[in-house]
């Protein structure tokens, strides 16, 4: 009978799979179709006759069909598919990209690399080093996080303490440094303000702990310790050792506070059930007025929503606050050119017509491809002034915020290689949102008015960010790949089911102390110190390359 | 099956032929029936039997690199883990009982609720509320899932009832407490089935023989006793057979409903054996492990069902085999 469910969950992704497979490589009108299967839910699906895919299509011959998580979480999907053996001819296999590699599913890049000269320029010789996997060969390119020519970071696009310009603009845009002070404003503010100007009832904080995206829940306490987002662990520069954040004297006092908090009633009852669809709704009706988040997990999808309804005039738009346990200086950093090395965009071993696929990753990363990618067509998304400088009119700027648009006009193919930073022309952001004429014009009055106050000019200001992260950042890219072959990632793996069932019970109790102490026990059971031991030895790896590669350079 | 297929012809005519004569004037007459026969084996070969070979998986370090021809053997190790693992203990547990209270409820509301339908007079009103009720059966259950966690999320149907009644003073947060969730489960299995389930038993009421009621009539008998004295013994072979069929079902508990409906605080009440073999088996990529936990549900459940057919057996009631 279980058979049965394995055969049937087989099935399903066999039909899946052979509806990709048969349009892998079909030609239509002499132009070649890809299909792909990326790891995570799409956050804007483009349509078939989608317009800008039109065009990119007609200028390199080229186009892919682009499939995207639906329901299933991202392990599931890439099991069924390693279960069936048959694939797509891209994948971004996210936190299982290691066990696609070992499967055997990958096409390596050693040979084709030299041969397309965008990809080659994506990173330097070091970089790509650091991409090769046991058998010494690079399997996929990862798609974000690299800046081109001059720095142009205008979001905090990594994880940090969020809280609506609203909130701030009332109390006078105070200096919020500890947590403290963070949850008596949202306290003070509730008090007085219950409803939203439209009307709705408040919902102070909430968290988000919807399977892996708890990380809203459960390492805020490496960032209150004043460390950047190394995810899994703190590294400790000094001494150049991994520190558990989940034990440390930080993380009591940050869960013990919001024990009091829930108590109090600020923290939203429903934090620990709801699914992030959920969330997302409650965030794009602005009545929460504070959260932890990564900036790429809501504000791309909720600012459009407050622009196209009209709401960023009461000041829901979300500003980050560098607050820490005790005020302690931190380095929120504000992650621009990070490089992940623990996934990306892999060329599976299914697809028929691999230097076609590279040279698809190729044409796309070139400036007239990503300008149409990024920005759009030009006249239509946005106009070119005397200056030679990209701009966008009023009505541009609400073409592009609307989800609609974005699906039937708008081609980012996301998940394939981009750039942010500056473009060839010397002149101009690679995308609109880093522009910045664009980023100003296109600020909420609100948010504008809450720079002005702190003298910041973009949210990267706000945190007083200190860049100073060391070689081997960040260390989430090795973590994020374990997986239970090895005693390390066993450990990991239990000590985010003991974290899951018990930040939750810590965080609701009513008798802290205990509940603190049972999760502990429990927590010391999964065997951390193997973990921490696996993470030592990738730091210290880490470590050595980069005394290797410089001297040898 | 096949015997079941064989004519009644006078066994002295039979006598008569021989073996190839008898076999050449059969064959035609039930060609057809052989070859659905066949059609049906065939089936039951591809789709039951061929994937069973998958359970070496079960015996071996199982890596798709290597395949299920040179992947390591190592006898009953993920038998071993599995059973030292405290989790899959806990979802035995939480399947086990979450089947049992679905087998109970599955049974006592279906025959109510026949029983109830087969006494109403009105035939428009039967038909309306027949009609009515077995409707959600085919509804998926995602979308019952989404209809039960929308009623009772915080601002939802049910806590805004309960607060306009005045019966609680703050929203319940159904979600997070482990006693509710086996009672949700449960009564979102009856919501959805009871009208469909009660079918059969509609249906089996309507052969009973109208003699039966008349004479007990005449003896003077009411409303409920026809009920208790003529409709539910007429039902109890259909009732054994049900049973017998779906006690084999009880480690089937579910899989969307737990699936969706659960969350990390009552993880440890709401997870399934299915749900541990798609987390162990597919997202952490053990299919060695997932096909171990499987191998032991499907052995758990043949138990269950020969135990069940042979107590059936031993008192004399209606048996599968």
């Amino acid at each position: 009978m279980k058979t049965r469910k394995i055969v049937s969950v087989a099935m399903a992704g066999l039909m899946a799979t052979s509806a990709i497979a048969a349009c892998n490589n079909k030609t239509a009108g002499g132009a070649k179709e890809f299909s792909s299967f990326f790891c995570t839910a799409a956050t804007v699906e483009v349509t078939d006759d989608n317009e800008i895919k039109k065009i990119i299509t007609e200028k390199i011959g080229a186009s892919c069909k682009e499939t995207w998580l639906t329901g299933q979480d991202a392990g599931e999907a890439i099991g069924v598919l390693m279960a069936s053996g048959e694939y797509p001819d891209f994948i971004n296999g996210g936190d299982s990209s290691k066990q696609l590699y070992e499967a055997g599913a990958l096409v390596a890049w050693d040979d084709y690399i030299d041969k397309y000269p965008n990809i080659k320029e994506f990173y330097t010789d070091y970089e790509w080093d650091q991409f090769r996997q046991s058998d010494g060969h690079i399997y996929w390119m990862n798609p974000f996080d690299n800046i081109y020519g001059e720095d142009r970071t205008t979001e905090h696009s990594g994880e940090a303490f969020w809280i609506q310009v609203r909130v701030l603009e009332w109390a006078g845009y105070p200096e919020i440094r500890t947590l403290d002070e963070y949850f008596d404003l949202l306290e003070d503010y509730n008090a007085e303000n219950p409803e939203t100007p439209e009307g709705a009832t408040n919902i102070p904080y909430t968290i988000l702990c919807e399977d892996w995206r708890y990380f809203c829940l459960e390492n805020a306490p490496e960032f209150l310790d004043g460390y950047p987002n190394d995810g899994s662990c703190i590294v400790d520069p000094e001494t150049e050792t991994i520190v558990d954040y989940n034990t440390t004297p930080t993380a009591r006092a940050y869960f013990l506070k919001l024990n009091e908090e829930y108590h109090k009633g600020i923290i939203d009852p429903e934090s620990f059930t709801q699914t992030y669809d959920e969330y997302i709704s409650k965030l794009s009706t602005g009545r929460v007025l504070g959260m932890v988040d990564q900036w790429w997990d809501f504000a791309y999808t909720i600012n459009d929503i407050f622009k196209s309804s009209d709401t960023e005039q009461y000041g829901y738009n979300y500003v980050p606050v560098p607050i820490t346990i005790d005020g302690r200086d931190n380095q929120w950093y504000t992650p621009g050119g990070q490089l992940n090395v623990s996934s990306g965009i892999a060329i599976t071993t299914s697809c028929k017509d691999v230097e076609g696929a590279f040279k698809f990753i190729d044409d796309l990363l070139g400036q007239e491809i990503l300008d149409l990618r990024n920005w759009g067509v030009k006249d239509t998304d946005y106009y070119v002034d005397a200056d030679g400088l990209y701009a966008r009119t009023d009505e541009q700027v609400a073409n592009c915020a609307d989800t609609n648009y974005k699906s039937t006009h708008m081609c980012p193919y996301s998940y394939f290689p981009n750039y942010s930073g500056t473009s060839r022309d010397g002149i101009n952001a690679m995308t609109p949102s880093q522009q910045p004429s664009l980023f100003m014009a296109t600020l909420p009055e609100p948010v504008k008015a809450c720079f002005e106050a702190y003298g910041a000019e973009t949210y990267v200001d706000m945190l007083h960010s200190v860049n100073n992260a060391g070689v081997w950042f960040p260390m989430w890219s090795y973590s994020n790949n374990m997986n239970t072959s090895t005693d390390g990632g066993t450990a990991f793996t239990r000590m985010g089911e003991c974290k899951h069932e018990w930040l939750p019970v810590v965080v609701m109790s009513d008798d802290f102390d205990a509940d603190w102490e049972a999760y502990q026990a429990a927590y010391a059971e999964t065997k951390p110190e193997d973990f921490i031991a696996e993470m030592q030895q990738e730091l210290n790896n880490r470590i050595t390359n980069y005394n290797n590669f410089m001297d040898a350079n | 099956m096949a015997t079941n297929f064989t004519s009644y012809s006078s066994p002295n005519f039979d006598k008569k032929l021989s073996k190839r004569e008898h076999l050449k004037k059969e064959l035609p007459k039930q060609g057809f029936l052989l070859v659905a026969a066949a059609l049906i084996l065939i089936y039951g070969i591809i789709f039951y039997y061929i994937p069973l070979f998958g359970w070496i998986t079960a015996f071996q370090n199982y890596k798709p690199a290597t395949g299920f021809l040179h992947s390591e053997f190592i006898g009953f190790k993920k038998f071993q883990m599995l059973f030292e693992d405290k989790t899959f203990w806990q979802v035995f547990r939480n399947t086990v009982c979450m089947g049992i209270i679905n087998l109970i409820l599955h049974f006592a509301t279906a025959i109510i609720f026949a029983l109830l339908l087969n006494e109403l007079r009105n035939m428009v009103a039967k038909k309306f509320i027949q009609t009515i009720s077995y409707l959600p059966h085919f509804l998926s259950w995602i979308i019952v899932t989404a209809i039960v966690h929308d009623a009772l999320s915080s601002e939802g149907a049910i806590n805004e009832l309960l607060l306009n009644l005045h019966i609680i003073d703050k929203a319940i947060s159904f979600f997070s407490v482990k006693a509710y969730f086996w009672p949700i489960v449960a009564l979102s299995n009856v919501w959805k089935e009871t009208g469909w389930n009660a079918i059969i038993y509609l249906a089996a009421i309507t052969s009973i023989d109208p003699a039966l009621y008349e004479a007990a009539e005449i003896d003077g008998a009411g409303r409920w006793q026809k009920m208790a004295y003529i409709t539910l013994p007429s039902l109890k072979p259909t009732i054994m057979i049900l049973l017998l069929i779906n006690i084999g079902n009880v480690l089937n508990a579910g899989f969307e409903v737990q699936y969706i409906l659960g969350n990390d605080v009552i993880r440890s009440v709401s997870d399934t054996i299915d749900i541990y073999v798609l987390k162990w088996g597919i997202s952490q990529f053990d299919f060695s492990l997932g096909t171990a936990a499987g191998i032991f549900k499907s052995v758990v459940s043949i138990i269950i069902v020969f135990a069940a057919n042979y107590a059936a057996k031993l008192s004399g009631e209606e048996r599968l085999f």
